[in-house]
């Protein structure tokens, strides 16, 4: 409440210093207050990821050595990498060094910033041609079918959607493959290596960017669609640029379509950290070299450091996407009275 | 007493005419009858689906599921004995999927009746009070939900080994938050209608309104929601078996079949197809059931 009667006061006041203007801006204030509120759950998720992994029994050192090892030599391992140490200051160890900017060493003695600046560039490219080309493809097949509700276009995008919601995500994969890999022989198998040059790029991702965004292509559209068609039923300004005579397009895309981004755009911010687990099956399925494969490697090898470094990357992102969903809100509408909301 | 009077033209057009109406009814059948089909079509292949896992054994000798004889390895679909054939060392197809699909079954009730008991509790706890509870507890289902469910449901069956009691465990701690989610939303509605205030001035308990006017108010939505649940968990555990950790190996799962199929699956793409159809058609009905639920229960 306090928040609201500041901004009208900042309203009426009109022309101040521009740094003060800055420093009490609405939207800055919604920057600041959502990373403070990101703290505690970037710090939740990595103190769960290390309990997690520390409750249960943990034979890092003999996975390590091998079960031909002596318990001597397992010790002195456990020793070196400070798995003998109480679970509590290993957790401070470790949030010390990130906050330095180190994320620590893998247990197979690699350094996890290396290791993250090599694979997590395949990953975000990856993920960025995935959502690029489902959120175009959405848009497009949205607006056509809520150009006639119930119409032909409608009532295949449902039928597609559907199916884009229910697909497993390494059956879909397979499926992909068999038919434009095996059979086609359009793109390769295997992903491994991304190449440099634009093309390849395309021919080694493409498949496994359908795998991961024909899902999200599916969320996209019906949400989209279900959101353009209440408007062009409900909204009073629909109602006043159809009565001024605007094309029925004009309407649908200037009008309509500008205001259900919002919605669009939240639920693009919200997705993005639940994208691990696709990710991290997509990759393994199509060898491709990212962070996601790390993750199932580092797991079934019990490298922590490893894994707290990519959970705090998607878990970042997560936080970072839904900072960005808000910001594009506050920034776009201006409908939207900063502070007031508490969500 | 006397018959009512009619002029001429009356009795000449018929007796009495039906009012013109300002909807078609012909438009009306068929939008009732669209949305009875919407909601029996997938309710009757998820009912075909339970009676082939859980009824077609009982009825009939089917081939083991773990056990083949690898001189029929390979047999085409609908081979005698072998509906959908066998793979690579003899296993009957038709019967992985039957004992496969129980296990996802199983699995995702478990982990859906699970999740929604606990996660209703926290979410109907934060909503309704509030305040700092509410702060809290939202706080934690951040975390939760943040967390990648994935890593934590690799991690426990890494960690415990592999079994379907371990991968329930595993997976309701992805569903207890996201129910909880729900269910807070739902119950943040319903606590702004004016019959709460007509119970809280009426001098009704607490865990009487909960009971009596939150808890009837939010089911339709967390049943609908539920039902979404089933299918997600039914791809999850799906992924857990795909990747090695779900259901321990010589038991079929829907998720092995697949990840064992990938080998030889530019001779016999068969064997990667089958399991996913059967996945995907329980998804689907699974989805469409829930979408119909929604629909006729006006949830949003």
């Amino acid at each position: 409440m306090a928040l609201v009667q500041q901004i009208q006061l900042q309203g009426g006041a009109g022309a101040r210093g521009s740094a003060r203007r800055l420093a009490g801006s609405p939207a800055l204030r919604l920057v600041g207050r959502r990373l403070l509120a990101a703290i505690p759950v970037l710090l939740g998720v990595t103190f769960l990821t290390f309990a997690v992994f520390n409750t249960l029994p943990n034979d890092t050192a003999q996975a390590i050595l091998g079960l031909s090892a002596s318990p001597g030599a397992v010790a002195a391992l456990n020793h070196q990498l400070g798995l003998d140490q109480p679970f509590f200051v290993q957790y401070w160890h470790w949030l010390s060094g990130v906050l330095h900017g180190n994320l620590g060493t893998s247990v197979q003695g690699e350094s996890v910033n290396h290791e993250l600046a090599t694979h997590l560039p395949v990953t975000l490219e990856l993920l960025a041609y995935a959502l690029v080309v489902s959120l175009l493809l959405a848009i497009i097949v949205a607006v056509l079918a809520a150009r006639k509700p119930n119409g032909i276009v409608d009532r295949t995008q449902l039928a597609i959607s559907m199916l884009g919601l229910s697909a497993a995500p390494y059956a879909l994969a397979f499926v992909l493959i068999v038919i434009f890999a095996v059979k086609l022989q359009w793109f390769p198998v295997i992903s491994g290596s991304v190449g440099d040059t634009p093309l390849s790029f395309l021919k080694a991702m493409t498949l496994p960017a359908c795998a991961i965004g024909f899902p999200l292509f599916a969320i996209y559209t019906r949400l989209l669609r279900g959101d353009l068609v209440e408007q062009m039923q409900r909204e009073d300004y629909i109602v006043t640029a159809k009565a001024k005579g605007v094309p029925p397009w004009r309407v649908l895309i200037r009008h309509a379509l500008r205001n259900s981004m919002f919605t669009l755009i939240t639920v693009v911010g919200l997705n993005l950290g639940t994208l691990v687990g696709a990710v991290a099956i997509i990759e393994t399925v199509f060898t491709v070299p990212g962070i996601g494969q790390d993750l199932l490697t580092g797991i079934s090898n019990r490298d922590v450091p490893l894994i707290e470094g990519i959970v705090l990357v998607f878990a970042l992102m997560t936080v970072l996407g839904n900072l960005l969903a808000d910001l594009m809100y506050a920034v776009l509408d201006p409908r939207i009275r900063y502070g007031s909301s508490t969500t | 007493m006397a018959a009512p009077l009619h002029d001429v033209a009356y009795v000449a057009a018929g007796g009495p005419q039906p009012l013109p109406s300002l909807v078609s009814t012909r438009k009306l059948r068929s939008q009732r009858l669209g949305r009875t089909l919407r909601l029996w079509i997938p309710a009757g292949f998820l009912i075909l689906l339970l009676a082939m896992c859980f009824l077609w054994p009982l009825v009939y000798q089917l081939p083991s599921p773990t056990n083949g004889n690898i001189i029929q390895a390979q047999e085409a679909p609908f081979s005698p004995g072998h509906l959908l054939g066998t793979d690579q060392v003899g296993v009957d197809i038709f019967s992985q999927i039957v004992y496969g699909g129980r296990v996802a079954f199983e699995i995702s009730v478990a982990v859906t009746l699970i999740g929604m008991a606990i996660g209703s509790l926290i979410g109907i706890t934060a909503g309704f009070f509030g305040g700092w509870v509410d702060a809290v507890l939202s706080r934690v289902l951040d975390i939760l939900i943040a967390f990648p469910a994935l890593v934590l449901a690799l991690a426990i069956a890494e960690g415990l080994g592999p079994s379907e009691f371990h991968v329930i465990l595993a997976l309701s701690a992805f569903s207890i938050p996201v129910f909880g989610r729900v269910t807070r939303g739902a119950t943040l509605v319903v606590r702004e209608l004016p019959f709460m205030v007509a119970a809280r001035l009426a001098g009704t308990r607490r865990w009487r309104v909960i009971v009596r006017h939150v808890l009837p108010n939010i089911m339709p939505g967390v049943l609908s929601f539920s039902l979404l649940g089933l299918g997600i968990v039914i791809i999850i555990e799906g992924a857990l078996d795909f990747l090695g950790y779900g259901i321990p190996p010589p038991s079929a799962s829907w998720g092995s079949m697949i990840a064992n199929g990938q080998q030889i699956m530019t001779a016999r793409p068969e064997y990667v197809l089958i399991p996913s159809i059967f996945l995907l058609i329980t998804v689907v009905a699974l989805n469409m059931l829930g979408d119909a639920l929604r629909e006729r229960w006006g949830v949003q």
